[in-house]
């Protein structure tokens, strides 16, 4: 499958949050209750579309502990949307929020879409972050707010779509240079004539994870 | 091993380690760790490559004071007369106008190209085959970069990559063409020495870079995952799907699975080994090792060289590698259960599942105190598929003597995870221990077979049976109540009875509620085969087999006949009149209904047996057994009987009636007005001579010629009569003989012509005239004279008609004309238009055909 855009998204956020849970239920629509902490980086991919185009979302699930955010930054480079993420029945994980914004707008480009997600909508009567909370929080910073369950699926698809979406129009605004990978997005291998010379094969084998 | 040597350059392949000294020597150890050494370079030895399937080293050392690397390439399977390896080439390894130190030496699989990275940053790839001089052509890439820490090849089809990773930063040449070398800037951050490694067995081969924090791999030209180990990286290397990181101890990396103190004075210089399983995201093994100087990887297996120049075997992975590790971790796991730690040895023979044969630690574990750990080992034995069904029965044992249902019930339900274990042991065990769970069990999986055998056999809750029975689709529904209806309707006959009629009439299983109805019609059990169920038990099946054809009347002959003799049955145990009287009733509608495909002759044999009389008589009738009906009348003596019988049925079989006859006259008190009746029909329908009549009544002992007279009077005046009639017929009969005999006389003898007496010769015609010869010359030439006028009229109209037949116009025009052409068209028809003529010219002529019989004299 050759696609015209690929995305790269990064999904951070506080240890424990479901991260790598969400991620696992975008690309493969599982959810697994028992998920080992994430070492380093892992990422899935998986295509949409929108517009009647195929986007190939390259998903970066890194690790919220806090001895790998050194690790973290190296990867917010070349990120064209980044989900936020943190716990509603947490509230020091929406706390931090602050300081994974800092470091995402600090080490990212200034264009990146940032998508805040209120995750485990599931267990509500655990509640201990406001939906109104994320909410005010999303306007104050200029991000998109939604609230997801990685255990039921609610909102996933949503989620990883919208960015998608933004990210889309952005583009088709001239706000991307769609020509710079450092922005994350590339154009698919039949759209670009620049990227002939590059080795066949090695675009397309890109790393299997997913569904793709 | 070498004592008093530094070892500065390490290598492996082709089956040998390769060590290089400071000394210049060049060290070969084999699989039996024999050394083979000579002397490569005057002064050290920095740089070795072992080929990995070929016997080609490459080395770069110094033979003169000062930075002058030189790259030699030796072929370690031909000797020279020193008996040392032969050296193939000398190259300076060089840039011009500097003089640098080499830091780092790729040599791809192929053997064509070869780099040479500096601590200046700068690269020189040699092209063509390696091992020639000649052919070889080397260009400096010259792209301003640190120093150069790591270079690697990588070939994927016609496409090499080179890999270089320098002190801060990592790139990639594509050197696919000569002298169109490009380069693509991967990242802004690099790493030290040995820190860089091509996976090569992975799918992407991904350049794996070690840095402070974690390893990060590059994967088509970007950054791809990482795996973070902390720690200050000495050396990485790879090995089949494994990473092989070299650390020095500075905290414990995170995520430790196992951690092998194999030595135990955890002194300064201590380093850790980590073996990471790429591919499962798994660290393997971790290991404090002192003083690492190399890690060298050959014959399967991993080897660490320390400083001190002792070589140590780290582990031996897959294949028999695999082996290996678990044998470590038996060996670790025995060590801990010596040492009282059963928990924690059982951690680690969990681990060995599948190379370790499981009975060695389950019969460390038999004691009674240990059944929790023995669990714990059963389980994962389970897990992994590998349990047989003895396992099972054990961890069913376990379970219970854990008292722990909840366990074995999780265990037997199965939740969350596929089956592991032996259903139909698992079932057996619990049957003898927990039956219900036992039910679960065989309910889960289907195992009806189990699932009734013991709810009948064990808990005796018949009516539970019957409704896990009516649950299952028709098939096994039908398999199992052929299998325990026996047991079953011994013990509930009320509901078994009533589910069999469901199974033959119309079997919907229980929990379903739609689809059902669409395909009962063709699923139904065939009742023959449940009628033994019944066999002591009439009342019962008179009620099954009722219910039967009540539903439907489509059933076999077997059905009918069974329901008749239970009937019979049931009405010859009556003793209350108006019972015997309602059953009566029953087995004659049942008789006399047309569905009924009953065996008659079996069911005469029945009420014969049974001496059911209205069913005796009604079958004879059926089966047109009139005598039969008849000897049973004269048998019970019931005259009147006899005699409706002979009426009714005397028409059908005339012979009725002297069979009555023959069977009454010999019984004693007779009632006149049947002997009269009987004689006056064999009279009236002359079924019998009088003589055999009077015979058969003569055997009669109180008959008397009285009580024939009237029938023998009459037969007298009939016989009279017939007589005189056939007298008068006779008289009439003779005269008539007569009369014609003269008439034929007269014919004979006159000729037609003269009218006198014939003389031969003469002429006899087929129209019965004669005449004389002569006479008949005198009139006619062929044809008879008297019947000429009327022969000659019928040939003019044949003639006529065959004219007119050949007029097709004229026929056409009537046609148009005539107000019906039908008949116009029979018309022609009649007069053989469409027959040849000649034919019938023929037929016409024969008619006169002429016979002239001459006197022979």
């Amino acid at each position: 499958m050759s696609y015209a855009y690929l995305f790269k998204y990064i999904i951070i956020g506080d240890t424990g949050v479901g991260k790598s849970c969400l991620l696992l239920q975008f690309t493969d629509k599982r959810f697994q209750p028992v998920h080992d902490l994430t070492i380093g980086v892992e990422f899935g991919a998986r295509m949409i579309t929108i517009d009647n185009k195929l986007i190939k979302l390259q998903i970066w699930d890194t690790a919220g502990q806090e001895a790998f955010r050194s690790i973290t930054r190296s990867y917010y480079r070349g990120a064209a949307g980044a989900l936020l993420v943190y716990d509603i029945t947490r509230r020091e994980t929406f706390n931090h929020l602050t300081t994974w914004l800092e470091d995402a707008r600090q080490h990212s480009n200034s264009n990146m879409v940032i998508m805040l997600i209120g995750n485990k909508s599931d267990l509500e009567s655990r509640r201990e972050v406001k939906k109104e909370e994320g909410d005010a929080f999303a306007r104050e910073h200029g991000l998109i707010f939604m609230e997801t369950s990685a255990r039921t699926a609610a909102n996933v698809e949503e989620a990883f779509i919208n960015t998608a979406k933004e990210i889309y129009e952005k583009i088709q605004e001239g706000v991307f240079d769609i020509n710079n990978e450092a922005n994350g997005i590339k154009i698919g291998p039949q759209h670009s004539p620049s990227n002939a010379s590059l080795p066949p094969g090695s675009q397309s084998s890109s790393p299997s994870s997913g569904c793709c | 091993m070498f004592q008093g040597v530094r070892v500065t350059a390490s290598s492996s392949g082709h089956e040998l380690f390769v060590l290089g000294d400071s000394d210049g020597y060049v060290h070969l150890v084999n699989r039996t760790f024999e050394i083979r050494s000579f002397s490569a370079y005057e002064r050290g030895i920095s740089l070795l490559h072992q080929s990995k399937d070929s016997p080609i080293l490459v080395s770069i050392g110094e033979d003169e004071i000062g930075v002058n690397p030189v790259i030699k390439v030796w072929n370690l399977d031909k000797n020279d007369k020193h008996g040392d390896p032969v050296c193939l080439r000398i190259t300076r390894a060089t840039i011009p106008n500097k003089a640098v130190i080499a830091s780092c030496l790729a040599v791809s699989d192929n053997l064509s190209l070869m780099a040479v990275g500096f601590v200046d940053g700068s690269i020189i790839i040699y092209r063509g085959d390696i091992s020639r001089e000649r052919s070889s052509k080397q260009k400096h890439l010259k792209d301003d970069l640190p120093s150069i820490t790591g270079l690697a090849f990588q070939t994927s089809g016609k496409v090499i990559m080179l890999y270089v990773a320098t002190v801060s930063s990592v790139e990639v040449y594509d050197v696919t063409h000569k002298d169109k070398e490009k380069k693509i800037h991967l990242d802004g951050k690099g790493c030290a020495l040995r820190c860089s490694i091509l996976a090569e067995s992975l799918p992407n081969n991904d350049f794996m870079v070690a840095r402070r924090d974690a390893v990060y791999c590059y994967t088509n030209f970007v950054l791809g995952p990482c795996y973070a180990i902390s720690g200050e990286k000495i050396q990485l290397e790879w090995f089949r799907s494994y990473l092989v990181i070299v650390a020095k101890d500075m905290e414990p990396a995170p995520r430790i699975s196992t951690r092998v103190n194999f030595f135990s004075d955890l002194n300064r210089d201590s380093h850790i080994i980590t073996i990471l399983d790429i591919q499962n995201k798994f660290i393997v093994f971790t290991a404090l090792v002192k003083d690492v100087s190399a890690v060298l990887i050959e014959w399967g297996a991993i080897y660490v060289l320390s400083t001190d120049n002792s070589l140590c075997l780290i582990a031996k992975s897959q294949q028999y590698d695999a082996q290996g590790l678990m044998e470590i971790f038996r060996q670790f796991g025995d060590h801990l259960y010596i040492k009282g730690d059963h928990k924690g040895a059982m951690e680690q023979y969990i681990k060995t599942i599948g190379s370790l044969e499981p009975s060695y630690v389950i019969r460390k574990y038999k004691d009674s105190q240990q059944v929790e750990n023995l669990t714990t080992y059963l389980q994962a034995l389970h897990k992994d598929g590998v349990a047989t069904g003895d396992h099972t029965t054990l961890l069913i044992n376990c379970y219970t003597k854990l008292n722990k249902p909840e366990l074995l019930k999780e265990f037997v339900m199965t939740k969350d995870r596929e089956v592991d274990f032996n259903v139909e042991v698992a079932i057996e065990v619990c049957r003898h221990v927990s039956a219900e769970d036992a039910l679960l069990l065989a309910e889960k999986h289907c195992l009806h077979s189990w699932y009734l055998t013991i709810q009948i056999e064990d808990q005796k809750k018949y009516n539970a049976a019957l409704d896990y029975i009516g649950k299952l689709d028709f098939e096994q529904a039908e398999f199992m109540i052929k299998k325990y209806g026996i047991t079953l309707l011994e013990n509930v006959p009320e509901e078994t009875t009533s589910f069999l009629k469901k199974l033959c009439t119309d079997y919907e299983p229980n929990n379903k509620n739609s689809d059902g109805s669409s395909y009962s019609g063709q699923q139904k059990a065939n009742p023959e085969d449940f009628i033994h169920y019944f066999l002591n038990n009439s009342e019962r099946l008179v009620e099954f087999l009722e219910h039967l054809i009540q539903i439907s009347s489509k059933w076999s002959p077997h059905i009918y006949t069974t329901l008749l003799e239970h009937y019979i049955h049931v009405w010859g145990k009556q003793t209350d009149h108006h019972a015997r009287l309602q059953y009566e009733q029953k087995i004659m509608r049942l008789l006399e209904s047309p569905d009924a495909s009953y065996d008659k002759l079996q069911a005469l044999i029945l009420c014969k047996a049974a001496n059911f009389k209205s069913g005796i008589l009604h079958l004879y009738e059926q089966n047109k057994m009139y005598q039969a009906i008849l000897k049973y009348h004269v048998a019970q003596q019931d005259y009147s009987s006899l005699l409706v019988c002979c009426r009714r049925f005397g028409h059908q079989e005339p012979g009725l009636w002297v069979q009555a006859l023959w069977a009454v006259a010999p019984q004693q008190n007779l009632p006149h007005d049947l002997l009269d009746e009987i004689l006056s029909v064999i009279e009236k329908e002359k079924l019998l001579s009088p003589l055999s009549v009077v015979d058969a009544l003569s055997y009669s002992p109180n008959v008397k010629v009285g009580n024939v007279k009237n029938y023998l009077n009459k037969i007298f005046q009939t016989e009279l009569k017939l007589t005189e009639q056939q007298k008068a017929l006779i008289e009439k009969y003779t005269q008539q003989t007569k009369k014609s005999r003269n008439t034929i006389e007269g014919i004979r003898n006159k000729c037609s012509a003269c009218n006198k007496q014939l003389e031969l010769p003469s002429v006899n015609l087929f129209c019965q005239h004669s005449y004389h010869q002569h006479c008949f010359q005198t009139f006619s030439e062929n044809e008879c004279p008297m019947c000429l006028p009327n022969n000659k009229q019928i040939l003019d109209a044949i003639q006529s008609q065959e004219q007119s037949k050949d007029l097709h116009e004229v026929f056409h025009s009537q046609l148009d004309r005539a107000d019906d052409a039908f008949s116009l068209v029979t018309a022609y028809l009649g007069r053989r238009v469409f027959t040849e003529l000649t034919d019938y010219s023929k037929v016409a002529m024969g008619k006169f055909f002429l016979i002239v019989i001459m006197d022979s004299s």
